[in-house]
């Protein structure tokens, strides 16, 4: 290859690198001062507004789907959060409890899944849907480098922390969904005409399913599990974790096993799995596993039932 | 190794300044250099099925080598059958044997017979369909006398495993790219710029468009009972382009790759769905592969030498053969035959004249044109002929409400990034500029630039990679 060549090449190298490295800057500066304005919708707003308020909630409740749209927080506390979003697991909630403040007396509750807890294949790849903060939170760099979900090419291409969410952080900044300073994170559902029409269908062909024969807890959920109590321990959180109800659940081994695990190992939970068992009318469900405000409704005062009885309990633990 | 992976770029990054700056004083290092990077691409795969390219490579060097020096016609003849038989014979044992078995059981089964379970534990090697038809066009030109043999084993081996092309085409012919492997190459700037944009805008169309789109697409196809008329027929328009997308992309990306190299392999997309035609369709989507069936099967069945209802025939049977090389499932041979069948119509309508005056009306042509592509996509994307005839029912129960959204992120996503794809073809055609020679006359400046900005696209809207949908062929 000829001087001029390779002295091209290294021109071409050097002004892409350098033109990419200072757009991709002040691409990522732009959007954290939009995003940064943003309170309302899944994308970021939820996680902004629980940044914000964090430090002086008395409750927070975590989860996925199952807990951002089954439980109303502010029918168990005053001074409460629903922290729960759509598609995320333990390894998302375990880092946003990991941002709770020290020493502050705190109730979490967190919703986790004996279907998840024995998958095989869970390596906490939901933790990335906190990668927006990455470049700004040591706190959630370092759980996503942990969990190896991060991108390689983040560490240079900042902008990589708004993948996916920038149409979201676009609208709820121009249009924002809701008033954030009236919400309390909870999503509840109305089911429309199509989707009840939906579970009718679904529940019309479904088979008895095969239940897996796997009952060995993941690792990774596990260690996240552990890692929670232990922060808890010595924060000063009291941590409950549960179930919610699912509209029909042929194996129960699961549940079962599962229960013996985690009360072994110290935790407070309930499986609130069957809780609609004496009654399946549709009206309390969206889904198999989504209550709709109905079904909520009435889980919610199960859970304040749990939580004031639990409040007793470790009330007078603390006085003995 | 995939292209949309951080492996391939290191590895690509090691070759290129392997190949330009340690190996360029010699053709013959460089060639190894080539041979031995693409084993390795392909060995990241799965290194057992290395021993099967080696071996096609072998006997195709040899049988080429044969055909060329017999004297008679029967020894030609033979050394020829030698190179179909092991070629065609790998590919049956590999891709189509459990088709077979299972369907001569069903149809067993419908007399009464239920004969033992027949099908084995095959893996589908990646590309051995893509390097098949490489190394039968290779021995095929030389028994037609047009092409003549390579003498360097190490040449022919890298031009069957080069790896840009090596497990999803383009299908080069040997007449292209052999004789470029046996040449000296030179580092062109030109080469390089338009190369280097074309990887860039391959990428975007990948992991930015198709994977995206394919989201959408997967969670309709993936529970197809509950979803109304709209919501199936939008997931397959939207299906139509995340499978263009996605395999144009990757073409782009090995064209690019080779480019980077100094190899320019065929065109393999064109804009295809701005056809007026299924005829003009074919030539504009996968080309190398719908030439190549052009070239060796239907030319070789008589093509329309031998009257009007051969000429059918040869379309119909070369359609649904080509439906067959896609997959080993009757979804694709339906598939083929559906194309297969319009393209005889419409040479019977191109014979009468009639289609010519429907063809001035050019909005009408696109339309009809678009429509049947479309329809015969879900063969392609369904899993199988009860779920593909399900679908079809589906969408013409005329259940039309409004379609499923679902997450609506996702769905913004895949309308914006689409109509980015869109627009830029549409910028494309209108100026009728090849995506091939696109960065060719850029400056560093300008090529650094629209560098930066396919890169902050792709950062912003990237999907998490899947797999190539042609990979599975």
């Amino acid at each position: 290859m000829s001087k001029s060549n390779l002295k091209y090449l290294l021109k071409i190298f050097f002004l892409f690198i350098i033109i990419s490295y200072t757009t991709d800057k002040i691409v990522f500066i732009i959007l954290n001062n939009i995003s940064d304005k943003v309170y309302s919708g899944q994308s970021i707003g939820k996680l902004n507004q629980y940044l914000q308020i964090k430090d002086s909630l008395d409750m927070v409740i975590f989860g996925s789907s199952r807990a951002n749209h089954n439980i109303d927080p502010t029918q168990i506390s005053d001074n409460s959060f629903n922290m729960g979003v759509d598609g995320r697991q333990l390894a998302f909630s375990s880092t946003l409890i990991k941002l709770l403040p020290k020493q502050k007396k705190q109730l979490i509750l967190l919703h986790i899944d004996p279907v998840n807890a024995f998958s095989k294949n869970y390596a906490g790849n939901d933790v990335d849907a906190l990668l927006n903060k990455y470049n700004r939170n040591k706190i959630i760099a370092k759980e996503i480098d942990r969990l190896k979900q991060n991108n390689i090419l983040q560490k240079f291409y900042w902008s990589l922390s708004y993948n996916r969410i920038f149409f979201g952080i676009l609208k709820n900044y121009f249009k924002p969904k809701y008033d954030y300073k009236n919400y309390s994170g909870y999503y509840p559902i109305y089911p429309t005409k199509g989707q009840q029409k939906n579970l009718k269908k679904i529940l019309k062909q479904e088979k008895s399913k095969d239940c897996s024969e796997h009952y060995e807890i993941n690792d990774i959920y596990e260690y996240l599990l552990d890692e929670i109590q232990l922060f808890c321990k010595k924060n000063n959180k009291n941590l409950i974790l549960f179930t919610s109800p699912v509209l029909s659940d042929n194996c129960k081994k699961d549940n079962r096993l599962f229960n013996e695990i985690i009360k072994t190992k110290g935790f407070i939970y309930f499986d609130f799995s069957d809780l609609f068992e004496q009654d399946y009318s549709l009206k309390y469900w969206k889904d198999e596993t989504h209550l709709s405000y109905i079904g909520a409704d009435i889980f919610t005062q199960s859970v304040r039932t749990i939580v004031e009885d639990n409040k007793n309990k470790i009330s007078s633990t603390k006085k003995h | 190794m995939l292209f949309n992976s951080i492996e391939f770029g290191v590895f690509l990054l090691i070759v290129f300044i392997l190949y330009w700056f340690v190996t360029n004083k010699k053709i013959k290092i460089q060639n190894l250099l080539l041979l031995l990077a693409s084993y390795l691409f392909y060995g990241w795969w799965d290194w057992r099925f290395l021993s099967l390219i080696i071996i096609s490579s072998f006997i195709d060097f040899t049988a080429g080598a044969k055909i060329f020096s017999a004297k008679r016609k029967k020894e030609r003849k033979n050394w020829l059958l030698v190179s179909l038989i092991s070629n065609l014979g790998f590919l049956s044992i590999f891709k189509y044997y459990n088709f077979f078995a299972e369907s001569f059981s069903e149809l067993m089964n419908i007399f009464g017979w239920k004969p033992n379970d027949l099908t084995l534990k095959i893996i589908l090697p990646v590309g051995i369909s893509f390097y098949t038809f490489q190394t039968l066009s290779y021995t095929i030109d030389i028994y037609r006398k047009e092409f003549r043999p390579t003498k360097s084993i190490i040449s022919f081996f890298t031009y069957i495993a080069f790896f840009p092309q090596l497990v999803a085409g383009p299908i080069e012919r040997a007449s292209n790219l052999l004789p470029q492997i046996e040449k000296k190459r030179v580092f062109k700037k030109e080469w390089f710029n338009a190369g280097f944009i074309q990887i860039l805008i391959g990428l975007f169309r990948k992991i930015v468009i198709a994977d995206t789109l394919g989201m959408y697409v997967d969670s309709v196809y993936g529970n197809l009972e509950v979803h109304n008329s709209s919501t199936i027929l939008f997931a397959t328009f939207l299906y139509a382009f995340q499978i263009y997308y996605d395999f144009s992309g990757y073409s782009d990306i090995a064209i690019g790759t080779a480019k980077l190299l100094g190899f320019k392999f065929t065109q393999n997309f064109n804009l295809p769905y701005f056809s007026k035609s299924l005829t003009e369709f074919w030539r504009k989507w996968h080309m190398s592969l719908s030439f190549w069936l052009r070239d060796y099967l239907y030319i070789s069945l008589g093509g329309n030498r031998k009257g009007i209802k051969i000429t059918y025939r040869n379309l119909i049977l070369t359609m649904l053969l080509g439906g067959l090389w896609h997959g080993s499932s009757w979804n694709f041979i339906i598939w083929g035959g559906i194309h297969g069948l319009v393209l005889s119509i419409e040479k019977y309508l191109n014979s009468s004249k009639l289609l010519l005056s429907i063809r001035k009306i050019d909005a009408f042509g696109y339309l009809i044109t678009f429509s049947i592509v479309l329809l015969s996509w879900v063969f392609f994307r369904t899993q199988s002929l009860g779920s593909a005839i399900f679908t079809i029912k589906k969408i013409f129960s005329l259940d039309y409400n409004t379609p499923f959204i679902g997450d609506i992120n996702t769905l913004a996503n895949a309308v914006v990034v689409l109509a980015i794809g869109i627009l830029f073809d549409l910028y494309l055609f209108n100026k009728n500029i090849s995506l091939e020679n696109l960065g060719a006359k850029f400056s560093i400046v300008k090529i650094s630039i629209i560098a930066t900005l396919i890169i902050i696209l792709i950062n912003l809207f990237y999907s998490t990679s899947s797999n190539f949908i042609y990979f599975q062929f």
